[in-house]
C-alpha cells in the first residue's frame, strides 16, 4: 500500500533510538530509577496488561468520541459561518481569539461542571480543543477559493449550494486534514492531562499520576506508551482517510517524491 | 488620454438590426468606489456585436479587457450603463446559460479528472452520463489530449491545462463564446492549430465570439473586427474591420494580413503613446 511507503524511514529511526536508549541506560544507569529502559517498560506493560488495556480503552473512548464530536461541530460551524458573510466576518475572528485560551487549563473548571468522576468533562475538553482548529481551518478553506472557479460556476448559473459542493468543499479538504492531523495529537494530550484532574480513575491519566506518585516509573511509562499508541493509530487512520478522500492531492506529492 | 474614439461603420450599421447578440451602452465600471483603492476600470463603453461576428479585444495590460468580458458575462454589474445579451439583460442571459466562457487562468478543478472537468458544464445542464462521456471524448480529441482523459489537472503542463479549459468552454456549443486570452500559455504551433480549430468551430456552429488577446497577428487572423482599447480607464479607442475571407496557413503570409497587422499596431501605438 502506498500509505505505508512513507513509514519505513521513521520506523528505522525509532528502532535505532530505542536501541540507543536501551544501550546507554544499561551502561550508565543500571537501576533505571529516573528513566527506565525500554525493556523494563515493556515488562511493566506485560505485567499490568489488563489495567493498561482497560485504561487505554477508557482514554481512547474519550479521545475518539471527543474528536468525532469536535470534527462534526467544527465542520457544521464552518459551513454555517461561511454561508453568511457577516457571520463569517464577526464570528471567525472571535473564534481565533477564543482559540488562544489554553483550553486544557480549564480542566478543573470543567470537572466542577460535569462532576469530578465523570468522563464527560474530559470529553468536553477534547471537543473544545478539536473544535477550534477544525472550525477555523475549514472555514478558511471554504472561503479561500480560486476566484475564477467560482466565476466559472456562476457563468453556468450554478446554484449557491452547487458551488459549495463543487468548489468550496473540495477546496477546504486539504485545510481540514491539516487541522485534523494537528487536532488528533492535541486530543490525546488533552484527554490524558484532563484525566489528571478528574474523570474515571481507571483511565490512563490517573494511572500515570498514581504510578509516578508511588515511584513506579516503569508502570507510568507503560501507560504513556499506551497513550502514544492511541495517538499513532489515530494519526495513521487520518493519513489513510486523507488519501482516500483526496486522491488528487497525493498526486502532487507523488510528483514531488519522484523528482 | 490621447485620442477620442473614432466611429465605426460596422457598429453603427449593427445598431439598426435586431440580431444584436451583445449591446453595451454607456457602460462604466468603477471598482471600490469612494474607497482609497478605487479603480476606474472602464469608461463609457458602447459596443454592439452582431450574431456571427468574431470580435477581438486588444489593448495594454490593465486596460479593462477582462472586466469588459465579465460585464458581458454578468459576473459583475456595470457601475452605470446597460449590458444586453440576446435582447435581454446580461444577468438573464447568464441564468439562461446563453454563453460559454474560458477564463484567463484555466480555473480547472484539481479534484476532477480532465474528463470530469470538461463534463462539468454538461452535468450542470443535466446531460445524461453517456452523452457527457461522448462529448468529453470528442472535445479531448479536438484539443489533442485524449490520452490524458483520466489524469488530474495538476499532472498537466500550463498549456495543456489551458487546452482542457478551452475544451470545457466549447463542450456545450454555446451560441456566444467569451474567451479571455485562452491561448496565452500555448506554444506557437499549438496556438496556430487551436486558432484554426476555433475558426472551424465558429464557422460550423455559427457562434458569436468575443476574444481577448495580446497578440496582434492572432487578433487579425481570427477576427472580423478588432476592438482597440485605451489604457485605464478603458475606452474603445478604435475598431478595425478585418475581411480576410477563408483563412488558411497561406493567410498568415498574405500581404493583406500584414497590412491589417500594421494597421492594428499603429492604432495600439496611438493609445499607448
Ligand atoms: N475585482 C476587482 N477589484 C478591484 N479592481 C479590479 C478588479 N478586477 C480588475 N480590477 C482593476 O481593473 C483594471 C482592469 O483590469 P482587467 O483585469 O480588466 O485588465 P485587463 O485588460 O484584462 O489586463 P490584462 O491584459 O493584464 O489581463 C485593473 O487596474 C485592475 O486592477
Ligand atoms: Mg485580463
Amino acid at each position: 500500500m502506498n500509505a505505508l511507503k512513507g513509514f519505513s524511514a521513521p520506523i528505522v529511526a525509532g528502532v535505532v533510538l530505542f536501541g540507543l536508549w536501551q544501550g546507554v541506560l544499561s551502561l550508565f544507569n543500571p537501576d533505571g530509577f529516573v528513566l527506565p529502559a525500554p525493556s523494563e517498560i515493556v515488562g511493566a506493560l506485560i505485567e499490568n496488561w489488563d489495567e493498561v488495556y482497560q485504561g487505554a480503552r477508557i482514554t481512547g473512548f474519550v479521545v475518539v468520541s471527543g474528536l468525532i464530536a469536535g470534527i462534526i461541530l467544527g465542520i457544521l460551524a464552518a459551513l454555517l459561518v461561511t454561508r453568511f458573510r457577516t457571520a463569517n466576518e464577526t464570528i471567525t475572528p472571535l473564534a481565533v481569539a477564543v482559540n488562544a485560551i489554553p483550553i486544557i487549563a480549564l480542566a478543573p473548571i470543567f470537572n466542577n461542571w460535569f462532576g469530578l468522576t465523570s468522563p464527560r468533562s474530559n470529553q468536553a475538553i477534547v471537543v473544545a480543543l478539536v473544535f477550534f482548529p477544525i472550525f477555523i481551518n475549514t472555514a478558511r478553506g471554504l472561503t479561500q477559493v480560486d476566484r475564477s472557479q467560482v466565476e466559472l460556476m456562476e457563468s453556468y448559473a450554478a446554484s449557491r449550494s452547487r458551488i459549495t459542493r463543487e468548489v468550496r468543499i473540495p477546496n477546504a479538504m486539504p485545510f481540514f486534514f491539516t487541522a485534523l492531523k494537528l487536532a488528533t495529537s492535541l486530543a490525546v494530550i488533552a484527554a490524558i492531562v484532563a484525566e489528571y484532574f478528574g474523570g474515571r480513575q481507571d483511565a490512563l491519566g490517573p494511572m500515570i499520576t498514581q504510578s509516578a506518585g508511588l515511584t513506579r516509573y516503569d508502570e507510568a511509562w507503560a501507560a504513556v506508551l499506551a497513550g502514544t499508541a492511541i495517538g499513532a493509530v489515530l494519526y495513521f487512520a487520518v493519513l489513510v482517510l486523507e488519501r482516500v478522500a483526496m486522491p488528487w492531492h497525493s498526486l502532487i506529492r507523488a510528483h514531488g517524491d519522484d523528482k | 488620454m490621447s485620442e477620442v474614439p473614432s466611429t465605426d461603420e460596422a457598429m453603427s450599421a449593427a445598431q439598426g438590426t435586431s440580431s444584436l447578440v451583445i449591446d453595451i451602452r454607456g457602460a462604466t465600471k468603477v471598482f471600490n468606489p469612494g474607497k482609497s483603492n478605487q479603480v476606474e476600470a472602464l469608461d463609457e463603453i458602447d459596443l454592439s456585436v452582431v450574431s456571427g461576428e468574431f470580435i477581438t479585444l486588444i489593448g495594454p495590460s490593465g486596460c479593462g479587457k477582462s472586466t469588459l468580458l465579465r460585464l458581458v458575462a454578468s459576473l459583475i454589474p456595470p457601475s452605470t450603463g446597460t449590458v444586453q445579451v440576446n435582447d435581454k439583460p446580461a444577468e438573464q442571459a447568464r441564468l439562461d446559460r446563453d454563453y460559454g466562457m474560458a477564463f484567463q487562468t484555466a480555473g480547472l478543478f484539481d479534484w476532477r479528472t480532465v474528463t470530469k472537468n470538461i463534463e462539468l458544464p454538461l452535468e450542470l445542464m443535466g446531460w445524461s452520463k453517456g452523452d457527457r462521456r461522448r462529448r468529453a471524448s470528442e472535445m479531448l480529441e479536438l484539443v489533442k489530449l485524449s490520452e490524458f482523459a483520466k489524469h488530474h489537472p495538476n499532472e498537466l503542463s500550463g498549456g495543456m491545462q489551458q487546452r482542457v479549459a478551452i475544451a470545457r468552454a466549447l463542450a456545450f456549443s454555446p451560441s456566444l463564446l467569451l474567451m479571455d486570452e485562452p491561448f496565452g500559455a500555448l506554444d506557437e504551433m499549438t496556438r496556430e492549430h487551436m486558432q484554426d480549430e476555433l475558426l472551424r468551430i465558429w464557422e460550423e456552429t455559427e457562434t458569436t465570439v468575443v476574444f481577448v488577446t495580446h497578440s496582434i497577428p492572432e487578433a487579425v487572423y481570427l477576427s472580423t473586427r478588432v476592438v482597440v482599447m485605451s489604457p485605464r480607464p478603458g475606452t474603445i479607442a478604435s475598431t478595425i474591420n478585418v475581411d480576410l475571407g477563408d483563412r488558411s496557413t497561406a493567410t498568415r503570409d498574405d500581404p493583406a494580413f500584414f497590412k491589417k497587422v500594421t494597421e492594428v499596431r499603429i492604432a495600439l501605438r496611438e493609445v499607448e503613446g
